[in-house]
């Protein structure tokens, strides 16, 4: 990795890269691999989604090899390697919420919003997803938009849910 | 793993009637004995550490059990489940099915790997694997060499009952690279092509990404083989159990059936290869698995660079120079205007006006003829070899200390080893089997590295010394002080192993630390730390290279290196030593057969009496008793017209030695310049004579690697028409010019040679085998893998003290040349290139370029790919730059692999004050953004 490697200009600000650094301190020195999912979901924060060269530049964080980040961010759902819009609704296709129809659920909102599994809208507001368990098998089908829970889905609730992140994306975010 | 094996089990001993067979035991002797399992109720004794797998198949064979993600040079994976056996706690008893290549086998457990249960379960497996695989078998490369489809056959496979689903079979086959080619559609995510690409090579570039269904291998950032950071070793495509990864010569393709094995041609590791041959022509190239060297791996150059053996460029006929130009001629005519050219010249100038230049591209067998021509049938010791601008220092310094110039130690030793300490080499590229060992022993355990660049090595190592070119010395003397400061001596080994350690510690204290490391530009601190821990490693073992040997002062680094090994005493047993990484496939061999102005064969002294007497009743013939010319001191001799007739046997100086203007006007002063070559070099254009060569592919002899191993090199194909091996060459001029020699064949000439080499005695042709020897060879044919284990071949080893000077270089031309460049090596080309750039090797890399740090770029304002003039005392060369942090500011590197480059035109003729290596690695010189011409080149 020279110092040329391009895209050589993506970094995180001052606060986020010491608080990086705070997490990279938590491990032992040969070993800052331990703190990658950490580090994976800060910079997702940060950039918005895991570009290439984000990924590569959190490789060079961690003083690991490039594809070491890739592997990991392509195995979990949480970590967007596309680009996704400002609400992500991550609807559960495990067993317990399949079973109760989230198959159902996940063509509704492709057809409300003219997008398939792992879309954006064109406006850039909704990204629809398709995820492991979310461990709320008890309130199946269910899906995750930000940090809320949206649970026993019916086309109803999926309807008012759209029409409230419309309204305002940022309400996905408790608390904000 | 679902359960655990215990041996407590109360179970009722069960008599066993049948147990006839002689290697079985009876039930109550091994009941309860812990050093027994069972397989398929026979018992059988286990050995430490064994897994499931290893344990039935050592027992019963290799085909008892079928596995598919298993891979003999790779870590137990146990992704593929076809291994599955059942076990049980008792005879009989309730059964576990269990993956058994990567389940320790445990004592007392039952193994049954052909239950029905377990048949049924394998061929379930492949079924599934089966739904997403194309079948056309017929039409794929690997049909009769797949492990998938054998494995099928095995299980009996013939329909798939599952109905076909959502497949990966539209998948696009990745035709991007010059050798590595990819059809992911035939995957079956077994990950043997990760393991190796991670295991073996070292690289990183292949993964497993995304999961479930969409799991898929990737190459780097979802890219392609050329774009990603693969670095063609081909270890995948080995290791790749259907096509899925190949290579573009289908080397697992069972055409490839014809196979030699030999020794790789390139460089020093000396790599074993599986030459497959269709119609006597090359097809492909495969490292067997059971190589000692190279275990089942090879490079690029090795696996995929042998396209230059029958490139239409290869010579294929003597020319002689007539009315100024180059002009074939028969083979007669040729050795006529040799013969008659050498006796005049010796006639009328005397045996000294004549001088030769072996070749460490060549077998031992060939050197040996060259050394003994020129010393038997023109009476001159001016015999030198490429040894010279490579690693004579080494064999000078480690003569001085420990007795003999050679390796003490085995690649092996690094399972064994603690620490390692690299200095002055970049094995990743130039010794890229060996290198890979040593990247993977870093990524485990401490490593320093001591280079001016950044090289992978040094970004894997836990210390870097970055120090400024031409200061190795004055680092090494700072290690050598912390180490004596910290009292952390091997005092023992110094009392009993060692002389003149109280004067060598008197001037080592007197070092001055504040001027070594404002000249190494290294802080104190972490030197200290690296000696310390070099010195309070278990083993620790060092490896060097031409970092350490091209500079004025290399003979005395070396020593400098043997004195650390010393006074730690890391000599003389498993995982320690000191290791030069020998350059060429040949050249430890090239020294060894006496290719050497002051050493004949074996290293015997040319100037003492009784070597003297010895050598001139073996040849029979009347020799010097006095040092011949060593190579700078023949292009001195030949402008001084002290010399009027050079023979070159595949070298080519004009390229590769420094200071080419000088070496050119040496070359124009002589009346005969033979060459034997494979290619029209730069030197061949100059020749009076050239002598068409037969490559490595097309004769027999040995090559003896970095780790003194003498290996058989075995002819694969007739050589191309029109050409000769060397040796035949050599032998013809002798008998052209009276003195008689039977037919080239490395049978006798190693019989000739194991009489008056004395570590080559117990060495016969046919007795190497398939790994070689190592020497010193005894009389009775055993062979040793560590030198120095008791007492040193001088005896005591001896310690010497080195100060630090600058170079003249810089003293000379520091002022007006502020810059400092250091030559290296890139892993795709081989020095000069002929043979690499006539391959596909030439399509990765396709120039040289000029590493410089991006100060030193944003002063001159220069960008990556910007054409830049690089201007020593000598001369000037227009390179194409890249921008990297990879050196230091005010340090630049670069290649002299291409001759459209001719980096030599800028190196010095300073040389090795005592071995007369030249001084490649430090040039001053300053830069500028081309002009003229070379300006437009940059677009």
């Amino acid at each position: 990795m020279s110092a040329e490697t391009t895209h050589s200009q993506i970094a995180f600000p001052q606060e986020t890269l010491a608080e990086v650094n705070r997490i990279l301190g938590l491990f032992p020195e040969d070993n800052k691999k331990s703190a990658l999912l950490r580090v994976l979901h800060i910079a997702q924060a940060e950039f918005g989604w895991l570009d290439v060269p984000v990924m590569d530049y959190v490789a060079r964080l961690l003083h690991i090899n490039p594809v070491e980040v890739y592997e990991v961010a392509t195995f979990y759902s949480m970590y967007d390697t596309k680009p996704v819009g400002k609400v992500k609704l991550e609807v559960c296709r495990t067993g317990p919420c399949m079973i109760e129809g989230a198959e159902k659920i996940v063509k509704y909102i492709e057809d409300k919003l003219g997008i398939k599994d792992g879309e954006t809208t064109a406006d850039g507001v909704f990204t629809l997803k398709t995820v492991e368990c979310l461990g709320a098998c008890g309130y199946a089908p269910m899906l995750q938009a930000g940090e809320q829970f949206h649970e026993h889905l019916t086309e109803e609730k999926v309807d008012a849910l759209i029409e409230k992140y419309r309204a305002n994306p940022r309400a996905n975010y408790m608390g904000m | 793993m679902a359960f655990e094996l215990t041996n407590h089990t109360s179970k009722p001993v069960t008599a066993r009637e049948k147990d006839s067979s002689g290697d079985s035991l009876s039930p109550t002797d091994t009941q309860k004995d812990t050093r027994f399992a069972y397989i398929d109720n026979q018992p059988y004794e286990i050995r430490e550490g064994e897994t499931q797998l290893q344990f039935i198949r050592r027992n019963l064979g290799q085909d008892i059990v079928p596995t598919l993600c298993d891979a003999p040079n790779l870590e137990p994976f146990g992704s593929c489940r076809v291994c599955s056996v059942d076990v049980a706690l008792q005879e009989n008893g309730a059964v576990r099915t269990q993956a058994s290549c990567h389940t320790p086998v445990a004592p007392n457990s039952y193994l049954y790997p052909n239950s029905d249960r377990i048949q049924k379960l394998r061929k379930n497996i492949i079924e599934l694997v089966l739904t997403d695989h194309p079948l056309d078998c017929l039409t794929c490369e690997v049909n009769n060499n797949c492990e998938l489809q054998t494995v099928a056959a095995k299980v009996g496979v013939r329909d798939v009952r599952y109905p076909a689903g959502k497949n990966h079979l539209d998948r696009k086959k990745d035709l991007s690279h010059p050798y590595m080619t990819s059809d992911m559609s035939k995957c079956i995510n077994c990950s043997r092509c990760v393991r190796a690409c991670d295991e073996v090579q070292g690289q990183f570039v292949l993964s497993m990404a995304g999961r479930g269904f969409d799991a898929h291998i990737v190459k780097g950032a979802n890219q392609n083989f050329f774009e990603s950071d693969c670095v063609s070793c081909g270890a995948c495509a080995q290791a790749c159990p259907t096509s899925a990864i190949s290579d573009v010569f289908e080397s697992k393709s069972i055409a490839n059936t014809e196979k030699t094995r030999t020794i790789c041609t390139y460089c020093g590791v000396g790599c074993n290869l599986e030459v497959a041959t269709v119609n006597g022509k090359v097809k492909s190239i495969q490292a067997p698995y059971d190589a000692a060297v190279n275990e089942g791996h090879t490079c690029l150059k090795g696996r995929f660079a042998f396209g230059f053996y029958n490139h239409p460029d290869r010579l294929r006929t003597p020319l002689i120079r007539r009315n100024g130009e180059l002009q074939p001629a028969t083979w007669d005519e040729a050795y006529d205007y040799i013969a008659n050219e050498l006796t005049r010249i010796k006639k009328e100038h005397g045996p000294d006006f004549i001088a030769g230049i072996s070749s460490a591209r060549c077998t031992n067998e060939e050197n040996y003829l060259m050394q003994k021509f020129i010393r038997a049938v023109i009476g001159t010791n001016n015999i030198d070899s490429c040894a010279r601008v490579c690693h004579s220092p080494t064999a000078l310094g480690m003569q001085r200390t420990f007795g003999t110039g050679a390796a003490t130690n085995s690649i092996i030793d690094l399972k064994y080893t603690d620490l390692i300490m690299v200095i002055g080499a970049n094995p990743t590229e130039g010794h890229p089997v060996t290198g890979a060992k040593l990247k993977q022993f870093a990524m485990k355990k401490p490593a320093i590295v001591i280079d001016p660049r950044r090289t992978e090595m040094a970004r894997y190592a836990k210390y870097h010394l970055q120090l400024r070119p031409g200061t190795n010395v004055a680092l090494l003397n700072m290690m050598l002080y912390y180490i004596i400061q910290e009292g952390l001596e091997d005092k023992k080994f110094i009392e009993n192993r060692t002389e003149g350690y109280e004067e060598f510690r008197q001037k080592i204290l007197a070092l001055n630390i504040d001027e070594a490391e404002k000249v190494t530009g290294v802080n104190r601190e972490l030197v200290r730390k690296a000696a310390i821990a070099y010195a309070s490693a278990p083993n620790a073992m060092s490896f060097h290279g031409l970092g350490v040997t091209e500079h004025t002062l290399g003979t005395f680094t070396v020593m400098q290196i043997a004195d650390l090994a010393m006074i730690t005493g890391n000599i003389g047993r498993r995982g320690v030593g000191v290791n030069p990484l020998r350059g060429q496939n040949n050249v430890q061999g090239a020294a060894d057969m006496g290719c050497q102005p002051h050493q004949g064969a074996g290293y015997l002294d040319v100037t003492d009496p009784e070597n003297h007497k010895k050598y001139e009743a073996f040849y029979s013939a009347k020799l010097p008793d006095y040092v011949g010319y060593k190579i700078p001191q023949m292009y001195q001799a030949a402008l001084n017209d002290k010399l009027k007739a050079l023979w070159l046997m595949g070298e080519d100086v004009v390229q590769t030695d420094p200071n080419t203007h000088h070496v050119k006007a040496a070359l124009a002063k002589l009346d005969l310049i033979v060459v034997q070559e494979i290619f029209m070099t730069e030197t061949a254009k100059l020749a009076h004579v050239v002598l068409p060569a037969a490559s490595f592919l097309e004769k027999s002899g040995t090559f003896t690697n970095g780790e003194r191993r003498i290996q058989r090199v075995q002819q694969v194909t007739e050589p191309l028409e029109g050409t000769k091996p060397d040796g035949q060459i050599m032998i013809d001029i002798m008998n052209r010019m009276g003195y008689a020699q039977k037919p080239y064949h490395p049978d006798w000439l190693l019989a000739e040679i194991s009489q008056i080499v004395p570590f080559f005695a117990g060495v016969k042709w046919n007795e190497l085998g398939d790994n070689g020897k190592q020497w010193p060879v005894a009389q009775d044919g055993s062979d040793t893998e560590i030198l120095h284990t008791d007492s040193f071949k001088r005896g005591k080893g001896k310690f010497i003290a080195a100060e630090w000077r600058e170079t003249p270089e810089i003293l000379k031309n520091g002022q007006e040349f502020p810059y400092i460049i250091t030559t290296n090596r890139e892993l795709e080309h081989y020095n000069n290139g002929t043979m690499t750039r006539r391959t596909g090797n030439v399509k990765i890399l396709t120039e040289d370029v000029l590493l410089l740090h991006p100060d030193d770029a944003a002063r001159h304002d220069i960008k990556s790919g910007d054409m830049v003039c690089v201007i020593s005392a000598r001369g000037k060369v227009d390179i194409k730059a890249r921008v990297t942090d990879e050196v230091k500011p005010g340090v630049m590197s670069s290649t002299f692999h291409f001759p459209e480059i001719a980096m030599n035109n800028i190196t010095s003729s300073e040389c090795d004050t005592d071995a007369l290596c030249p001084e490649y690695k430090v040039v001053a010189c300053t830069i500028r953004k081309s002009k003229g011409k070379y300006k437009e080149e940059q677009k």
